[in-house]
């Protein structure tokens, strides 16, 4: 049973109240968050008059919906009204939303109790959470490592059971990275799945909000609660797949698991031997593997790395210390008080990001760049679609390793990029993709193995992705850290 | 080849300082980066470019007034407001 | 050397829909400061912008207005440009796939001033620079605008006014704004170069912005144009760039600083999806348009025999080309109906502002049963004049002032009569008219219009006077 059936069944049987549960949440933060640094800012207060709510339902014996009152996170990237929200960023420090996400509408709406905000990459622009303004969110499995990014504040709450499971954003592997290197579910949806209104945008046209639980069915009920189409995001759809939860445990023999060979390459080998035996896991449980190539894999990460720029210099502009956010002190006139925040308020990985994006997008460069990755990225997505002819769903590595050491990352801008070579083509492509625990390195580092599907496709990945859980149990492990539930 | 005077430009209209002695650094680094997406280059240019992944269209809204957010609200995140306007202050 | 002026005008004009461009803010102008604002118009981290269906319809509807091609397929693109009126630093805008293709503006002259696009955009919101400080105020961001984009087709001055104008006259008329150029709901730039006269090749342009009255476009591109002629005749050359003009001084000045560097870096936004036009869509709009000016125009004149210059006042303003449409219903002499409004009711309407309103006391139906009456007869000339004057002072129907006993006509013998007392009342008229002043004989008509108190019929009397002393 995943936690998030598990808390309700506790609810509901009154085996403890909400507030009783929250508060234990809310203790097992106080006592982990210093060496974890998975929150940037914990809303105990509010999420305990959440929790008193919920109990007064139980207590009037009404009926409380699944996600009713299970402790919560968000990334700090989703607009909370009259929280905090931060992106991680001294540009946004102090900012308070006066609206709510669309996701965290519909969370609210059924008494989700939010413990706080957790930590990321500052704008999402990174692998490894330390790009934040509050330093790096660490490993539950070993704090000295990373826990990824960029949602790597969620990764490692849920990790560490200081929350449920939380929101992260997923633009080129954030949600599936760091639920990898946590050794935890990670679920990025098709583009236009879950509303992105109220995500502070990275690169619009791959930016989609997702889950981060400690198994494949949390994953698929929060998944299926928020996936909606929103009236106020033009480019949502909303779950054209269908609910998800009831759909799990399906049978999955003659189902057709694709590999490309290029996800292979170049991986280190304790990640590919674990992918290789959760193939025949799957083998065994009837389905078929079948290889094939997909060229187009190899431009992915520059396709990426221009276009996610190039919308994220756009997206970027409106910081300008004018209407929100930090503004710098000492300037002469509006053109100076405008650069002078921005240098003093973005840190070095957004500034490069920015900065690359602006000349990707500027004249005499546009064609070059832009243009040629906009071209690239409909080749790539017709190579997925041909891949989809010959297979239900694929399997590939999430990380081509496991979480690295703390400070490491920091150094090489484009060794970190490599990072993501597994993860961005789903983005670029629209798809939906879930990272799953397959093992171990040698020193108890989690690995995790990504099963990406047809656009639409969560159920047939979530219930293939249910089936391996339960075939391999071991790989899904609690951490020293939290509540025990 | 990215020179010093590009990365000023692109600086310029990003509208971010680069101090002096950090420029030649982050040229080579943008040079890097630009070596790396270069790469895209020996692509075949395909018939197929990108638009929008979905194939949305004539996603509207009906054009009907809804009250506006308070004035306070609007201006409630300001760094400095006066007047109910948001403000930039001379400091000169 | 005699140099040739070379324009292009960008227009700007503010769609009248109730709601901005991309949130359901009100549109209204005025307000108090930042009252018209939520997050997405002021760009709170995280919002998204919906498209307002009606800005797609305005704009339709003004591209069919210029005889512009509706594109099947257009697409929203961001302008990049970083500036504290500017609440995203980007403008939503198009550029790559425009929603009007082409089109035109007919001058009086005959010239086709052809268009080269139309697209539509946000507005940005309201600087006020104080004392240095500068104060922002957003409700005018994300007003939904067209921008009207014409080729370097305009080759004077009075060119250009009447080009301006003539869109003025077509918005309002569609209805799509009001075209305000002091409330900056019409706003132009123009591109102007010199070459010599008979060259074909275009020279060095320069761009002045954000114009808003007529007469200063006519100002700043007399100065303009003096200026780059100037220039070339001692040797030196223009430089393309952007400049505003100062209306105190009739100057125009360089824009240009080291701070805006401009590379607006234009990319399809991944925010909006593409727009889709039927051809059925743009066949139900085009059948909602209103008659054009234009086309009312030259109607008037080719079938209800209007002098050119009287149609073109008009169809100068819609509210006054429908109400002389319906006052013409059924009469025999359209001219008569225009005289009536072009003389008398327009000496009651001076100002253009007033004109444009048209709030006449009379109501069409009541000058209609007035010409009626003249048409049939029963009424003559001057009668009716004195009647339509009464009439606009009380906005009381025309049969409140004209009696039985007015109507009618006079008989035959009646008119004998009266000719034959004027013939001997006036020996000197007679005289002077047998003597060869032709004229003298008005002063006899003009006894028998007093004495039957207006009733007889002019010419009849003339005719009958004639007979009599002839």
């Amino acid at each position: 049973m995943g936690s998030i059936a598990k808390i309700h069944e506790m609810l509901v049987s009154k085996q403890c109240s909400c507030t009783e549960l929250t508060k234990s949440y809310l203790e097992e933060i106080e006592r982990s968050n210093g060496e974890l640094n998975a929150y940037v800012n914990i809303t105990g207060a509010e999420a305990l008059k959440t929790a008193e709510a919920v109990d007064k339902k139980i207590a009037m014996g009404e009926e409380i919906g699944l996600l009713e009152g299970v402790p919560m996170t968000l990334k700090d990237n989703l607009s909370t009204k009259g929280i905090e929200t931060t992106c991680c960023s001294k540009i946004l420090t102090g900012y308070k939303p006066i609206y709510n996400a669309t996701v965290w509408d519909i969370l609210a709406k059924q008494n989700a109790v939010m413990l706080g905000k957790t930590n990321m990459d500052e704008f999402a622009m990174g692998s490894s959470s330390e790009t934040s303004y509050f330093g790096g969110a660490a490993n539950p499995f070993n704090t000295k490592h990373v826990s990824g990014g960029s949602s790597g504040g969620v990764a490692s709450a849920v990790g560490a059971n200081i929350a449920a499971y939380g929101l992260g954003s997923d633009t080129g592997g954030s949600i599936r990275q760091p639920a990898s290197f946590c050794g935890i579910v990670g679920l990025k949806p098709t583009y236009g799945s879950v509303s992105r209104y109220g995500l502070i945008a990275y690169a619009s046209s791959l930016d989609q909000i997702g889950p981060i639980t400690k198994t494949v069915e949390d994953a698929s009920i929060v998944f299926d609660a928020i996936s909606m189409q929103d009236e106020k995001d033009s480019t949502s759809k909303g779950n054209l797949g269908g609910e998800t939860y009831s759909k799990l445990d399906k049978d999955i023999k003659g189902m057709k698991i694709g590999i490309a060979k290029e996800y292979l390459d170049g991986i280190r080998d304790d990640v590919k031997e674990a992918i290789l035996n959760a193939a025949k896991i799957y083998e065994s449980m009837g389905a078929k593997i079948v290889y094939f190539d997909l060229p187009e894999l190899k431009f992915a990460l520059p396709v990426y790395y221009i276009i996610a720029c190039a919308e994220a210099s756009s997206n970027l502009g409106r910081y300008d210390g004018i209407r929100y956010g930090y503004k710098t002190e000492h300037y002469s006139g509006t053109h100076d008080m405008i650069c002078r925040t921005r240098s003093e308020g973005f840190g070095e990985e957004v500034k490069r990001r920015i900065l690359l994006g602006t000349y990707v997008l500027s004249a005499g460069y546009y064609d070059a760049y832009y243009k040629k990755a906009q071209n690239l990225r409909g080749a790539i997505v017709n190579a997925f679609n041909g891949a989809f002819e010959k297979c239900d769903v694929m399997l590939a590595p999430t990380v081509p390793m496991t979480a690295f050491e703390m400070g490491r990352a920091v150094s090489d801008p484009i060794e970190t990029y490599l990072t993501d070579i597994c993860t961005v083509p789903v983005n670029i492509a629209g798809l939906p993709g879930v990272s799953v625990p397959c093992g171990f390195n040698a020193n108890g580092m989690p690995i995790g193995m990504q099963l990406i599907g047809k656009r639409f496709g969560e159920a047939e990945i979530l219930n293939a992705a249910y089936k391996y859980q339960q075939a391999a149990a071991e790989n899904f492990k609690d951490t020293k850290w939290g509540v025990k539930l | 080849m990215v020179t010093r005077e590009d990365v000023e430009n692109i600086a310029l209209l990003s509208k971010l300082f680069v101090p002096e002695e950090e420029l030649d650094g982050l040229t080579k680094s943008m040079q890097e980066i630009i070596d790396f997406a270069d790469t895209i280059n020996n692509a075949p240019v395909s018939g197929d470019s990108f638009d929008d992944i979905n194939n949305l269209s004539n996603v509207f809204r009906e054009d009907v007034v809804v009250e506006s957010y308070s004035t306070k609200e609007i201006l409630e995140n300001a760094p400095e407001q006066a007047e109910d306007h948001f403000l930039v202050r001379n400091r000169e | 050397m005699k140099y040739e002026l070379v324009a292009g005008f960008e227009t700007h004009i503010e769609l009248a829909t109730k709601t901005k461009i991309f949130c359901s803010c009100t549109t209204q102008f005025g307000g108090a400061p930042n009252s018209h604002c939520c997050p997405v118009c002021i760009g709170l981290p995280g919002t998204l912008p919906k498209l307002n269906r009606e800005v797609v319809n305005y704009a339709i509807k003004a591209g069919l207005a210029v005889h512009g091609e509706i594109a099947e397929i257009a697409k929203m693109d961001r302008k990049n440009y970083c500036y504290p009126d500017l609440s995203k630093a980007y403008q939503i805008s198009q550029l790559y796939a425009p929603l009007i293709i082409g089109g035109y503006v007919e001058l009086s002259n005959g010239r086709k001033i052809r268009l080269h696009h139309i697209h539509i955009e946000e507005d940005a919101g309201k600087l006020i620079h104080q004392h240095g400080d500068t104060y922002v105020d957003y409700n005018r961001g994300g007003v939904p605008l067209i921008e009207i984009v014409s080729e370097p087709d305009i080759r004077s001055v009075d060119e250009a006014r009447e080009y301006v104008e003539k869109l003025q006259q077509v918005m309002r008329y569609i209805g799509i704004s009001d075209c305000k150029m002091q409330e900056g709901s019409m706003r132009c730039d123009v591109n102007i170069s010199v070459r010599p006269q008979g060259s074909e090749k275009l020279g060095t342009r320069t761009e002045i912005k954000n114009m808003n009255s007529i007469n200063n476009i006519a100002k700043a591109m007399e100065y303009e144009y003096e200026r780059q002629v100037d220039l070339i005749e001692s040797g030196g050359k223009v430089v393309q760039e952007t400049l505003r003009y100062d209306d105190a001084t009739n100057t125009t000045s360089s824009m240009r600083s080291k701070e805006d560097a401009h590379d607006y870096r234009y990319f399809r936004d991944p925010d909006l999806v593409t727009i889709k036009v039927s051809r059925e869509e743009v066949e139900e709009i085009k059948s909602e348009l209103p008659e054009l000016p234009a086309d009312k125009c030259k109607r008037y004149i080719e079938e209800l025999a209007i002098p050119e210059k009287d149609a073109q006042l008009l169809t100068k303003y819609r509210k006054i080309s429908e109400y002389f449409d319906e006052a013409c219903n059924g009469v025999k002499s359209p001219k008569t109906v225009s005289n009536f409004i072009i003389g008398q009711i327009f000496r009651r309407t001076e100002t253009e502002a007033d004109k444009e309103i048209f709030n006449v006391s009379v109501s069409p139906l009541q000058l209609n049963e007035l010409v009626k009456l003249l048409d049939s007869g029963k009424i003559r000339n001057n009668l009716a004049k004195s009647t339509l004057e009464k009439m606009l002072d009380s906005g009381k129907g025309a049969l409140e002032f004209i009696s039985e006993s007015d109507m009618g006509g006079l008989d035959e013998n009646a008119l004998l009569e009266l000719c034959k007392q004027a013939v001997e009342s006036n020996p000197k008229a007679v005289d002077d008219y047998r003597n060869g002043k032709e004229k003298a004989i008005k002063a006899l008509v003009g006894n028998v219009m007093k004495n039957s108190r207006g009733k007889a019929d002019a010419s009849a009397a003339e005719a009958k006077i004639k007979e009599l002393i002839g």
